[in-house]
């Protein structure tokens, strides 16, 4: 049976640029193991499964990396509500998926897509010996959670960090932000998750539901202007909504075709 | 507007299995820069593209970060959209690459429609300045060899099979790739390939890798027909064939995605 495949760009206006997800629309879940499958041979940093929901979301949403499930993926999310407003003709302004992470919204207002995602908690006092040894780097601070945040003083050491993929690859977590404020912007940040196979993740929405937060209270003002300092690079407004948080950015559409499995 | 684009698993006869490849046919080459591209954001091993050149084609490879001279997975991934989609009437084509060498790529009626291709054999030579193979493997082969690439002999597929090699010295060798072998348990060969200096920690399947193993077990059998695995993760089957200074590497594809790029 042909499964429809899209490829998008989040986080960007222009065709090669920000985070490359894929999204497969279904009708019902396959076996977890074709769907790992699949996410390993389109080797995108995400890639998104939705089907249509019995609950109160309009659809069951599932993100995986090449190599593992994972339980929340701004850019890919964000990918999966552009498909379903520009490819599959759905009515309205606001999708809503129900993911590993809870309800997720989608909403549209021109060409700007907003995520609504729940703003993740991040511990003080982290392990900081381990992360600066891994980082190559001396962060001034460490938090902790999903993912870890290394917090630098300045933008250019976030420009000039070079990691040690495999000790990053050992800490006990999902990934490693790096954060310091900007020079143009209120901060900016870069994301490495060797262990999810992702070494330097391009674009991540995710990470700014931890990291806007943080910048918000420090610098006393709920509206953020984020940069993140990849290859690629991306750009994100981010809005300090308490329990959630808003993450905006556009997306374009690199190409589309059907999967024969 | 749109162009065509396939993903296609090579020396497999089943879908995520043996080595992915994007093929992307043209009418005329795009500018480099957005093959580049292209091939950036496709973010497998390799990109190809081709356009017509008199009644055959031209070729040429791009994998994440760079253009290419040679590369086997892709061009068989090319033949078989040729053969299976865009002229189902040939059974054999042959490609001009950048080098100007031609590289022909035949499809049998039988077994499945496997497809060969027909290489230059880089025969390997007994060798000790590669550099310290056994403690970038993590195990001591019976020998160590090289041509473009080191060649690591084990005496057993388990040997091959159980490598954990550190990834940092194997790109310090003085070899672009590093293939381990031994004899198989159910075939003529096994084989692993490590490139982590071209950014490909372990190649799922690596047809040119068989431009040195042919030579090399077919004078050690006295084989001029061989069959081969590569026993990465994914996994592939090769035909050999040992014809002296060239090699016949032959395999099966499937398609995996047609679709189309938006530019």
């Amino acid at each position: 049976m042909p499964i429809p495949y899209y490829q998008v760009d989040a986080f960007t206006d222009r065709l090669f640029g920000g985070n490359p997800a894929g999204v497969c629309p279904l009708e019902a879940w396959p076996d977890d193991e074709t769907l790992l499958a699949i996410a390993g041979e389109n080797a995108k940093p995400g890639n998104a499964f939705f089907v249509p929901s019995q609950g109160e979301a309009d659809f069951d949403l599932r993100v995986f990396t090449p190599t593992q499930e994972v339980s929340i993926s701004g850019h890919t999310t964000m990918s999966a509500g552009f498909i379903v407003f520009e490819a599959l003709g759905f009515p309205g302004d606001e999708v809503t998926f129900d993911g590993q992470a809870g309800l997720l919204t989608v909403a549209r207002d021109g060409d700007l897509l907003t995520l609504d995602f729940p703003a993740l908690p991040a511990e003080p006092d982290g392990p900081l010996a381990a992360a600066a040894t891994a980082l190559n780097a001396g962060p001034q601070a460490l938090f902790t959670g999903l993912d870890w945040m290394a917090v630098f003083e300045h933008e250019d050491e976030i420009r000039a960090l070079a990691p040690d993929m495999a000790a990053v690859a050992a800490l006990d977590c999902r990934g490693i932000m790096a954060t310091a404020p900007g020079k143009d912007c209120d901060f900016v940040s870069r994301v490495f998750a060797p262990g999810a196979g992702l070494p330097e993740d391009q674009v991540t929405g995710s990470a700014h539901c931890m990291m806007t937060p943080y910048w918000a209270a420090r610098l006393g003002k709920t509206r953020l202007d984020a940069r993140q300092l990849s290859k690629r690079g991306g750009r994100l407004v981010c809005e300090d909504r308490g329990e959630r948080v808003a993450i905006s950015g556009q997306a374009v559409l690199y190409a589309q075709g059907e999967i024969e499995i | 507007m749109g162009r065509y684009r396939y993903q296609v698993d090579a020396f497999t006869d089943r879908v995520f299995a043996g080595n992915p490849a994007a093929v992307c046919p043209l009418e005329t080459w795009l500018e480099a820069e957005v093959m580049q591209a292209i091939a950036t954001e496709n973010n497998l091993s390799e990109t190809a593209f081709f356009v017509p050149d008199r009644n055959e084609f031209a070729i040429r490879w791009f994998t994440p970060v760079d253009e290419i001279d040679l590369a086997g997975h892709p061009t068989l991934a090319t033949a078989h959209v040729i053969f299976s989609a865009l002229q189902p009437s040939r059974d054999a084509v042959t490609f001009t690459t950048r080098l100007g060498d031609t590289l022909t790529v035949k499809r049998e009626n039988s077994n499945g429609g496997r497809l060969t291709m027909d290489f230059p054999a880089r025969p390997p030579a007994l060798t000790d300045t590669l550099g310290d193979v056994a403690t970038a493997l993590g195990a001591a082969p019976q020998a160590v060899l090289s041509s473009r690439d080191g060649l690591a002999v084990f005496e057993t597929e388990v040997a091959v099979a159980a490598l954990t090699p550190d990834m940092d010295a194997v790109a310090a060798l003085d070899c672009m790739g590093l293939i381990a072998t031994a004899p198989g348990d159910a075939c003529d060969f096994v084989s692993r390939f490590f490139a982590p200096k071209m950014g490909v920690p372990e190649d799922p399947v690596t047809g040119s890798a068989h431009c040195t193993l042919i030579p090399y077990w077919g004078e050690r059998l006295g084989k001029t027909e061989m069959l081969a695995r590569q026993i990465s993760a994914r996994g592939g089957t090769i035909h050999c064939g040992h014809d002296g200074a060239r090699v016949r590497i032959g395999g099966n594809a499937v398609t995996y995605m047609i679709g189309t790029i938006n530019l």
